[in-house]
């Protein structure tokens, strides 16, 4: 029965360290708080890839030639069978995806789509194209519950 | 409460007003409540399913002089051939069958969207793979027609986009959803090819409403019904559906409150429409409507405001070109039945389970942005 009699001394030496935190602030914090100029910054940043995917999942040539990157070659674009992207079902990826017969990630399953149905040139998983389109995906479904897993 | 749920409390007050349905003979008949997940499926599908009607089994009782099919295609949304064969290919074999039907269909109704862009060798391509089909052919017009050239090809091709003819006993009337959009190309000088691409995208949010039947148009409704028994059948094609499903989408006319105003004297109209690529059927006020399958590809269902007697299509497998897809043969029998049935390729047509009805997930959806920055 040592372990409470140690847990007790450890809070009884860091007491002071609270008290000094509580009465200073967070002077000593290891960054700067965050300013609305900040956050807008952020989000611009996130909000100019969720442009761009928007523009790719709807066939916007100008930002494929753009991007170096090619999704169709039959006229489709994901927006075809997915308007506002739905029934991509992002809340439930990874999961087992029956198409692939694999354990797929929704970058799988965005490259899938562009391969088969699309019939256009598969993307790096960590391309700047991958991202945007996964930005636009995420962004347009941020309402729905997250459900990994689910068929 | 969102603009949304607004229109649809508004529909519901105003149309699904108590003992307000279509006519008995046109409702739902008891055997169409019979279906195979009922009867082999768990008890909790047969909760969730057994209220939805079996579509293809649709019994209606209609004063038919002698027993008629016809058939429905719509939206083949055609490229040319050189750069999507799939759509070609799902165009042909459609018109293969229905020519193939035996006895012969009476007529075929192409219900819009024909060409995928507007385009001259679009439309004269659906001309070309649909001479396969020699009995009498009507058109409709959608919005992929219209919006290149404003319906000149298409006028050219098809003559006048809204008319109406007696057919054993029935009144056919097709109607010009799509022609009436707001102008949204002239303040931005767009080109025709941007005003088409921005109608060509479902979930645009340029073109915005542009999906309406229109005061003109109204009138000549309301003048061609006028010599017609109230109690005889109507039934109205037209691409878009004539209620609110879905505005964002288009799944809707802007006008469905005056549409409902001519309409509510007839107590047997069956609208028949396209554009929505799903199984579709609801009843509104004293109509029906009922919609079809496209031959190109199917649209998911909206994330809101499915009708709650559609009994929803299976979920298709993106992997097969040939799924989720097809076109509909209408019979009127020796007994004055109507069956509707569609013609889908794979598969069964209808969801067997709750995990096949891909809103068994659901969704919260945001609308695009990138098309609201012009230019971009």
């Amino acid at each position: 029965m040592t372990a409470p009699i140690t847990w007790s001394f450890t809070l009884f030496r860091a007491a002071p360290a609270v008290a000094l935190a509580v009465l200073v602030g967070p002077a000593v914090a290891h960054k700067d708080p965050v300013t609305p100029q900040l956050l807008n910054s952020y989000q611009q940043v996130f909000m100019e890839q969720v442009r761009k995917g928007d523009l790719l999942f709807h066939g916007d040539a100008a930002t494929e030639e753009a991007m170096g990157v090619v999704l169709s070659k039959t006229g489709m674009a994901c927006a075809m069978c997915h308007p506002m992207t739905a029934d991509t079902h992002p809340a439930t990826f990874p999961k087992f995806q029956a198409q692939m017969a694999k354990f797929a990630t929704l970058r799988d399953m965005i490259n899938w789509c562009i391969e088969k149905p699309n019939q256009g040139e598969k993307i790096a998983d960590d391309s700047e194209a991958m991202k945007a389109l996964e930005a636009y995906i995420y962004w347009s479904q941020s309402g729905t519950v997250l459900n990994p897993g689910k068929f | 409460m969102s603009e949304l749920e607004r229109d649809r409390h508004e529909i519901a007050a105003v149309l699904q007003q108590p003992g307000v349905r279509p006519d008995p003979s046109l409702r739902i008949t008891r055997r169409t409540f019979v279906h195979k997940s009922c009867l082999v499926g768990a008890a909790t599908v047969a909760e969730t399913f057994a209220w939805w009607p079996l579509l293809n089994t649709l019994d209606v009782a209609y004063a038919a002089e002698a027993p008629f099919k016809f058939a429905w295609i719509s939206d083949t949304h055609l490229y040319p051939k050189s750069l999507n064969t799939r759509f070609v290919e799902k165009t042909v074999r459609a018109a293969k069958e229905v020519q193939a039907m035996s006895p012969p269909a009476d007529f075929l109704i192409f219900g819009g969207d024909l060409a995928q862009l507007g385009k001259v060798e679009e439309l004269e391509l659906g001309v070309e793979i649909l001479k396969e089909i020699n009995i009498r052919k009507v058109f409709i017009p959608g919005e992929h027609d219209w919006y290149l050239d404003m319906g000149k090809k298409w006028g050219e091709l098809f003559g006048q986009p809204n008319w109406t003819f007696d057919h054993k006993g029935v009144r056919f009337v097709g109607l010009d959803t799509v022609s009436r959009g707001p102008d949204y190309w002239t303040a931005k000088k767009m080109s025709p090819e941007e005003r088409m691409g921005h109608m060509a995208t479902l979930d645009g949010t340029v073109a915005g409403p542009w999906a309406g039947v229109g005061r003109d148009q109204l009138d000549w409704l309301q003048k061609t019904l006028s010599n017609w028994d109230q109690n005889r059948p109507v039934v109205i094609f037209s691409h878009n559906p004539l209620y609110e499903y879905y505005p964002p989408w288009n799944f809707w006319v802007r006008d469905w409150r005056e549409v409902n105003e001519v309409l509510k004297p007839y107590t047997k109209v069956t609208n028949i429409h396209g554009h929505t690529h799903q199984v579709l059927y609801n009843e509104i006020g004293t109509m029906r409507s009922i919609g079809m399958l496209a031959t190109s590809w199917p649209w998911p269902y909206a994330p809101e405001g499915v009708p709650k007697l559609t009994k929803p299509m299976i979920r298709v497998d993106p992997g097969d070109h040939f799924d989720g897809v097809g076109w509909a043969k209408i019979d009127v029998n020796a007994q004055d039945k109507v069956e509707a049935e569609y013609v889908m390729w794979r598969k069964q047509v209808f969801a067997q389970s709750p995990d096949d009805y891909a809103k068994s997930i659901p969704e919260v959806l945001r609308a695009r942005i990138a098309d609201n920055i012009w230019p971009y």
